[in-house]
């Protein structure tokens, strides 16, 4: 993943936090995170930030190379830990859950488990955590890959760990589905293309509705360097934070 | 009575073939110290149960003291991506992997924790979850429609939470996130804890609230200084993600001189 893919993935993913959102991030999210601290610097907009730390609003200065540790905790005025935000999802109360996959099919699955078959994996994922539970109970479910291939975007999943994405959101482009549908493109990067979307995805897809998205304003690169300093989300190739479990799959299925 | 002993004795406490739960969350406040001696005893056939596992259990998979695991997502975290070592495991087919959501996981354990055999989750539609473990749905007996699916209840033979502050009769303050740790404590059959010092009685009397376990619960605790190394213990230490690069290198001296460096090892760092 280019520093570019990893700007514009977390800016695709800031500008889906809408006012008044109640927000959750996962583990090994780095991406999630960062694009929820951007929708905060530079977008302004005033959401609840939930993460599998426990932290409700957390202000840490820059962006942990942990999704799930104490340094994000910094500026949170309570714990909300892993039974309270199951719970809020569980009975409808997070509007977004940003969530991380290895695989995406068109029909909304996800897949974290294992590449291959799951008794005879070649490649044992990490799992999907609360996945199978969020996607089909938060209001959205929205889904992230680092990298936008066919190798991530299949016809069908391995193994569906989780169903129930309401949207897709890659380095390249954003799909969006009804639940019971199937994802449509909604929009691709300035400059690219349905075709092209086309060609790097493994499942097929209404494209007739795609515009171009706008391009990372001037305020978004800023904010999201002055975040990134740590290099938690840029470093990816040296540290691989960023949706880990697609960095091994990566290099794994690219054997 | 003191319930005070050594980590070695803590974790002696733990027979072959028991099902653990280990407490806190990926590199997060984990008792590392714990696991180490099990290591160093060359434990055999235990079976983990934590929801979301990292180091604790790479080592365990590592030093050959794991027959399966009860595992929602599984990762070293820090930056250093998938457990190598787990993961060759089950690739090899070595190794019994019984995979859940987090949230099946707490399901199955408060079913445990409220003394009833299972307990219904919300979600998992379409998950290929259900199917692999088979869990079965159960119909709204008060006619509102709904089929929940149902985990049977999951009672760990004992669970192990590494603390900030316990007393000598095993009450223990947790500081920052309690993770797992009030649950996985209520539903195991017994509880033991390591903390990061002693304090006396009057203090944890001070603020109750903190106290995440009643000592009448536990029935032995250690006191391990960074007893959650390579981890975090929120406030009292940060994760050291050297070491945890460290342990990652592959082959018997890396796993050698990561245990000989660790905080409760004779000359180990503190």
């Amino acid at each position: 993943m280019s520093d570019r893919d990893d700007a514009n993935l977390v800016v695709s993913l800031a500008r889906q936090i809408e006012p008044g959102d109640v927000v959750f991030t996962g583990a090994n999210s780095a991406p999630a995170v960062a694009a929820c601290l951007l929708a905060r610097r530079a977008h302004g907009t005033e959401f609840t930030m939930l993460t599998v730390a426990g932290a409700v609003d957390p202000s840490p200065r820059l962006l942990p190379l942990s999704s799930g540790g104490p340094e994000l905790l910094e500026g949170s005025a309570a714990i909300f830990a892993n039974e309270d935000f199951f719970d809020l999802c569980a009975r409808g109360g997070v509007d977004k859950a940003l969530l991380g996959a290895a695989q995406v099919d068109g029909d909304g699955r996800t897949n974290v488990s294992a590449i291959g078959s799951w008794r005879h994996p070649r490649v044992r994922l990490p799992g999907g955590g609360g996945a199978a539970m969020m996607m089909p109970t938060a209001r959205h479910s929205v889904v992230w890959v680092t990298a936008h291939t066919p190798r991530q975007l299949v016809a069908k999943v391995d193994f569906a760990t989780a169903t129930g994405a309401t949207a897709l959101v890659t380095p390249l482009a954003i799909f969006r589905r009804h639940r019971d549908e199937r994802f449509q493109l909604e929009s691709h990067l300035p400059g690219s293309s349905v075709e092209e979307v086309s060609r790097e995805t493994g499942f097929e897809f209404d494209g007739a509705g795609a515009v171009e998205s706008e391009p990372a304003s001037d305020r978004e690169r800023e904010a999201l360097m002055a975040l990134d300093v740590s290099g938690a989300l840029t470093g990816s190739r040296a540290r691989p934070e960023a949706g880990s479990e697609m960095s091994t799959t990566r290099s794994e299925t690219h054997r | 009575m003191s319930k005070l002993v050594s980590a070695a004795e803590l974790a002696a406490q733990i027979g072959d073939g028991d099902s653990i739960a280990l407490g806190g969350s990926f590199a997060h406040r984990y008792p590392g110290a714990l696991v180490r001696e099990l290591v160093r005893r060359g434990a055999r056939d235990l079976e983990l149960i934590k929801p979301s596992p990292g180091y604790d259990l790479d080592l365990l998979v590592r030093a050959g003291c794991l027959r399966r695991a009860r595992v929602g997502i599984a990762a070293m975290d820090e930056g250093l991506g998938l457990l190598p070592h787990f993961r060759a495991a089950v690739e090899a087919g070595e190794f019994e992997l019984e995979e859940h959501s987090c949230a099946t996981l707490l399901a199955g354990m408060r079913a445990a924790v409220a003394g009833v055999p299972f307990m219904p989750v919300a979600g998992l539609d379409g998950s290929d979850l259900p199917e692999l473990n088979g869990w079965g749905r159960v119909d709204d007996p008060y006619g509102g429609g709904g089929a929940p699916y149902a985990v049977p209840a999951i009672a760990p033979d004992v669970a192990a939470i590494h603390a900030n502050e316990v007393d000598e009769a095993g009450n223990a303050r947790v500081y920052g996130s309690p993770h797992w740790d009030r649950v996985l404590t209520r539903a195991a059959n017994r509880v033991l804890v390591s903390a990061e010092r002693l304090v006396p009685t009057a203090e944890l009397r001070r603020r109750p609230e903190l106290t995440i376990l009643p000592g009448f619960m536990v029935e032995a605790v250690a006191v391990v200084p960074r007893g959650g190394w390579p981890g975090s213990t929120h406030p009292d230490h940060g994760a050291d993600v050297e070491a945890m690069r460290e342990y990652l290198a592959p082959g018997e001296e890396a796993l050698r001189r990561h245990l000989a460096a660790a905080p409760e090892a004779p000359g180990g760092a503190r």
